[in-house]
């Protein structure tokens, strides 16, 4: 998948494709508009949730399988604050960013100086603990009674009804992680994570502290999951233990996987292609197959591996791109 | 009196439970601890292949009609190959990739078994008819008082127990247990000594897939339960159970099985039965952070 | 651009297919997955309705049409199924869903789009107050759990009860309301103990249980859990404890484990104690499925029903069906089905009987006394 577009000026994809989103809610699509909507707004929940996940293995190349439980701790967080306190949705998003980046520090801060495989399996631990604290701890969560009845976010006075409301409510947010994910990835933080990537032992030769710069990936990615799970729990007015498996894991891994670990328009691509596929699979398949619907992610994960480990759309550092798009530039 | 009597009976079947369960756990974390050891690789479809041969050996008493033990003997060598190809398929090509890609395959992989299992059995709980079953498995074996334990248990007890032996002497007193032990502390350096690094590859991971289908068949006759989903979470256990008895090391998978199962049955007997599987992971956890070589592993540093 | 063009357009297609014109009458369950055992009868008499219903002239002239839902009993699954019936112009009352959990998650949805729904099988409490639009044809799990111990009490005489749940709502609910009843009646609870879905092995728990020595363990469950519970307390050697439970071990999954002679359940419907017209449902459904209907079978038929009969009346309408059913208020008004009379309260709920149904001699049989 090369496009010159692409090549020459990324910008101009990106610009087109945001243009074609806040267009959307009002193409004539007839009765499925909402429909479409609705996917749409998951598939744009999961790039964010893709953004925050591809920090950790995708530039800092550790393997994190507990990332679903930031994500149901910052449901709950926006779920509870809302029923209890009624608080605002620019009130709730970053106080469930804060938590997440604060259990994100938690796990991390013991965790991070194990080696790969074993950091793994202690996030995945993590993650099965955060369902069962969930499901168990009725006076909290009410357990495996869900939360229903969540408020919708209100702006400005006005509450969120529409599913075009929510589209652009979540496109907002998307512009926002957006931002301070690109940002990272050029700042003196985002060397600092590639340089770990690429060779640890080297990365501290150089001087860079180790447990501080993974810890910061780690609560930073924490936080943006926290943050889509606030999201999901004001859209989807109920939320439920079972939401937030380890298979949500598994999913947001493969949609990074599939798209270009660490690259960020492959992260955002693969969450754009795969959300939307498993509603056409929906359709296409028959009832038996489409509830093996993982089987395709499990698939995809050991095919990339194996023949694309770099993704559809390959991660460029920025530096060498300008180097590249001006050596591009020089030759015309 | 009495009570003290009930209470001490209480333990002591919780024990036996602890054990048996223990026992489960001991089968299939061999095959983590032994892959692990040999390769640094979690090898996450390990649970699927314990799922896998509890399916197979239910299909071939159910639907083709073989006598349990011939199954039970066939499903063993079937999961053995199955481990190979699996080795072969998966992870050879990703030998010299990044670590983090042969753990992502891994997953890719468990995942991929568990749905094609979900294809083609059906997410249903299947069971063994009756008639089908063994039935001298049923039977208690001992009963003294309030404590009972079945002939199933003593035989699923025995069968780890002579299994962990006779891999134990493997590693121990054969050449290819020289070998798999030369491969997991340098591949190259074993190459240049003539050792066919593959090859000692292959039969680890022969070994430990045999394991794991050997325990998909005791357990799935021991609870009469076999599902799609049940590697995952008996996986992960024994996972937990590997780590803590120290990875790498069979009488270690031994040890940690037992501990883990007797730590989870004692919990939700004595605990909170709401939270019994988060006692595993809370233990594995644990583990992993204060004490990462388990309880009679060797120390693993990281290779430069 | 392009692509994406491409994918774009192929949502649209996928999407806006055009149906011929009928009614749609969609039922929401899990047809694939865990509880597929359950969905299966709830398709069965919602397909023998509608055949029915078709064979009678279908609604005001125009032929019904069962569209099947799967999702999975998973709540993210059924809000996703339930924008998409919420946005099809031709659905204009919903059938389902099955799981509680999934209810509340289609719950929202289906009030934005103002789509009246009726489970017929949602037992959790919570569920009537949350939305005008929501109906069903089924008891609550309080009424359910306060019947079973009083028919413990009253029939059984059981004195010590013990009680094995699952951690989901369902379960607990039951529980909640049978140990709230068990108290005024006097009778001991003497322990609660959890399981989860995917465990195989509720030997620690059933030993503590064995300690206690009750008369009866309640296991307020689903039945593929239930089986093993009753399978391994016997190989622990409880030889003498009585089982019960509730409509989520109504299954015939339970027949074929020869250690459960004896089970008792709740059941919303007997087909020797329903009135006359389910004799004639109970012929049908043996003829088109060669088995007997269960109770999912049956609410799912008379919840078709009810639809179907409001469409009669008012037409496509969805504001129109949402008043036509709050109208059914009384027992004069109720709809006549085979599982009972249906009318709804002023949440939706109903009110209706339950019975007692066990297993002897590897049968499901009704039980000798019911408490009426």
């Amino acid at each position: 998948m090369r496009w010159q577009l692409y090549k020459k000026d990324p910008r101009f994809i990106f610009l087109s494709l945001i243009f074609l989103a806040v267009l959307l809610p009002w193409l004539p699509l007839g009765a499925s508009s909402n429909y479409i909507l609705r996917i749409l707004t998951t598939a744009v929940l999961y790039m964010i949730l893709a953004l925050g996940l591809n920090i950790v293995p995708g530039f800092t190349g550790l393997l994190d399988l507990g990332y679903v439980g930031f994500y149901g701790i910052g449901a709950y967080t926006s779920g509870l604050l809302s029923i209890h306190y009624d608080l605002s949705l620019w009130v709730i998003l970053p106080l469930a960013a804060l938590n997440g980046a604060l259990w994100g520090t938690l796990l991390g801060a013991p965790t991070l100086r194990l080696t790969g495989d074993y950091f793994a399996i202690v996030t995945f631990g993590f993650s099965e603990l955060v369902v069962l604290l969930l499901r168990n701890e009725l006076w909290l969560t009410r357990g495996p009674m869900g939360l229903p009845g969540i408020p919708p976010p209100s702006i400005f006075g006005h509450p969120l009804t529409h599913d075009w409301e929510f589209f652009y409510l979540i496109l907002l947010l998307l512009m926002i992680v957006l931002l301070v994910v690109t940002r990272l990835q050029d700042s003196r933080l985002g060397r600092a994570w590639f340089a770990i990537r690429e060779d640890e032992i080297a990365a501290q030769c150089c001087g860079v502290n180790l447990i501080r710069y993974k810890v910061t990936a780690f609560a930073i990615s924490a936080s943006i999951g926290a943050m889509g799970g606030a999201f999901y729990a004001k859209w989807f007015k109920f939320i439920h233990p079972d939401m937030f498996k380890f298979w949500e894991s598994i999913l947001i891994l493969c949609l990074i996987v599939f798209g270009g670990m660490g690259s960020i328009a492959g992260t955002m691509l693969g969450a754009l292609i795969l959300i939307p596929l498993s509603e056409v699979l929906r359709a296409v398949l028959p009832q038996g197959l489409f509830n093996a619907r993982y089987l395709i992610y499990g698939l995809v994960l050991v095919l990339m591996m194996r023949w694309r480990p770099e993704g559809l759309v390959p991660f460029e550092r920025a530096q060498a791109k300008k180097a590249k798009l001006a050596r591009e530039r020089l030759e015309i | 009196m009495e009570s003290l009597l009930d209470q001490s009976s209480l333990f002591l079947q919780q024990l036996v439970n602890g054990i048996t369960l223990g026992g489960v756990y001991a089968l299939i974390a061999v095959g983590y601890t032994m892959v692990y050891g040999v390769i640094q690789l979690i090898n996450f479809a390990h649970g699927e292949i314990y799922m896998l041969g509890a399916f197979l050996a239910y299909t071939m008493v159910t639907v083709l009609g073989i006598p349990f033990f011939a199954a039970f003997i066939l499903t063993i060598l079937i999961c053995a190959c199955f481990g190979i190809i699996l080795d072969f398929v998966a992870y050879r090509p990703l030998r010299n990739a990044p670590r983090l890609a042969a753990l992502i395959t891994a997953i890719g992989m468990s995942i991929f078994l568990q749905n094609l299992a979900l294809m083609i059995w059906g997410s249903q709980i299947k069971s063994y008819p009756r008639d089908m079953f063994p039935a001298i498995f049923l039977k208690p074996a001992l009963s003294i008082g309030e404590v009972s334990m079945t002939w199933m248990q003593v035989f699923m007890l025995s069968i780890t127990v002579l299994f962990m032996v006779i891999l134990h002497l493997i590693i121990h007193k054969t050449k290819i247990g020289t070998a798999m032990r030369a491969v997991s502390q340098d591949k190259t350096t074993s190459a240049l000594m003539g050792i066919g690094v593959n090859r000692v590859i292959s039969f680890t991971f022969a070994i430990g897939s045999a394991m794991g289908g050997m325990a998909g068949v005791l357990v799935g006759l021991y609870y009469n339960a076999i599902f799609p989903t049940m590697g995952y979470i008996a996986g992960i256990k024994a996972f937990a159970a590997a780590v803590l008895g120290g990875i790498g090391s069979v009488p270690g998978a031994m040890l940690g099985g037992g501990v883990l199962g007797i730590a989870e049955v004692m919990g939700a007997g004595y605990i909170s039965s709401e939270y019994r599987d988060g006692i595993s992971y809370a233990v594995m956890i644990a583990v992993i952070l204060f004490k990462p070589s388990g309880l009679i592993g060797r120390q693993i540093g990281e290779k430069v | 651009m392009k692509r994406l063009c491409c994918f774009l357009f192929a949502w649209i297609l996928l999407t806006g297919v055009v149906w011929a014109d009928s009614i749609k009458i969609p039922i929401a369950a899990p047809f694939t997955g865990p509880l597929a055992s359950f969905g299966e009868g709830m398709k069965n008499g919602a397909l023998l309705k509608g055949e029915e219903i078709n064979a009678a002239g279908g609604i005001n002239g125009k032929k019904v049409e069962i569209v099947l839902e799967d999702e999975l009993c998973d709540p993210k699954e059924a809000a996703t199924v339930a924008t998409k019936l919420a946005n099809d112009p031709k659905v204009s009352v919903v059938v389902g869903h099955l799981c509680s959990s999934s209810t509340l998650a289609a719950l929202p949805v289906y009030r934005g789009a103002k789509l009246p729904a009726i489970s017929p099988a949602s037992t959790n409490v919570s569920i009537g107050r949350m939305s005008p639009y929501y109906f069903r044809n089924v008891y609550r799990d309080d009424f359910q759990g306060l019947f079973l111990a009083k028919y413990v009490k009253t029939v059984k005489g059981y004195k010590k009860v013990a009680i094995f749940y699952e951690v989901n709502d369902y379960s607990m609910g039951l529980m909640l309301a049978f140990m709230k009843e068990a108290k005024k009646l006097g009778i001991n609870v003497m322990g609660t103990e959890a399981y989860t879905a995917d465990t195989t092995d509720f030997k620690p728990q059933l030993t503590k249980f064995k300690m206690m020595k009750p008369d009866a363990i309640f296991i307020p469950g689903y039945a593929p859990q239930g089986t093993l519970i009753i399978s391994q307390a016997r190989s622990l050697g409880m030889k003498n404890v009585a089982f019960f439970g509730a409509d989520g071990l109504d299954d015939d999954l339970m027949v074929k484990n020869p250690d459960t002679e004896g089970l008792f359940v709740t059941t919303p419907f007997l087909p020797d104690k329903a009135g006359p017209q389910a004799a004639g449902f109970v012929k049908a459904y043996r003829k088109k499925f060669g088995k007997d209907p269960n109770w999912f079978a049956a609410n799912t038929y008379d919840a078709v029903g009810i639809g179907a009969q409001a469409i009669k009346a008012v037409g496509q309408n969805r504001e129109k069906i949402r008043d036509y059913l709050a109208s059914i208020d009384s027992k004069d008004k109720a709809y006549d089905g085979v599982a009972g009379k249906t009318y709804f309260d002023k949440n939706g709920d109903c009110l209706k009987e339950a019975f007692v149904k066990k297993i002897k001699n590897g049968k499901w049989v009704s039980a000798e006394k019911q408490l009426q």
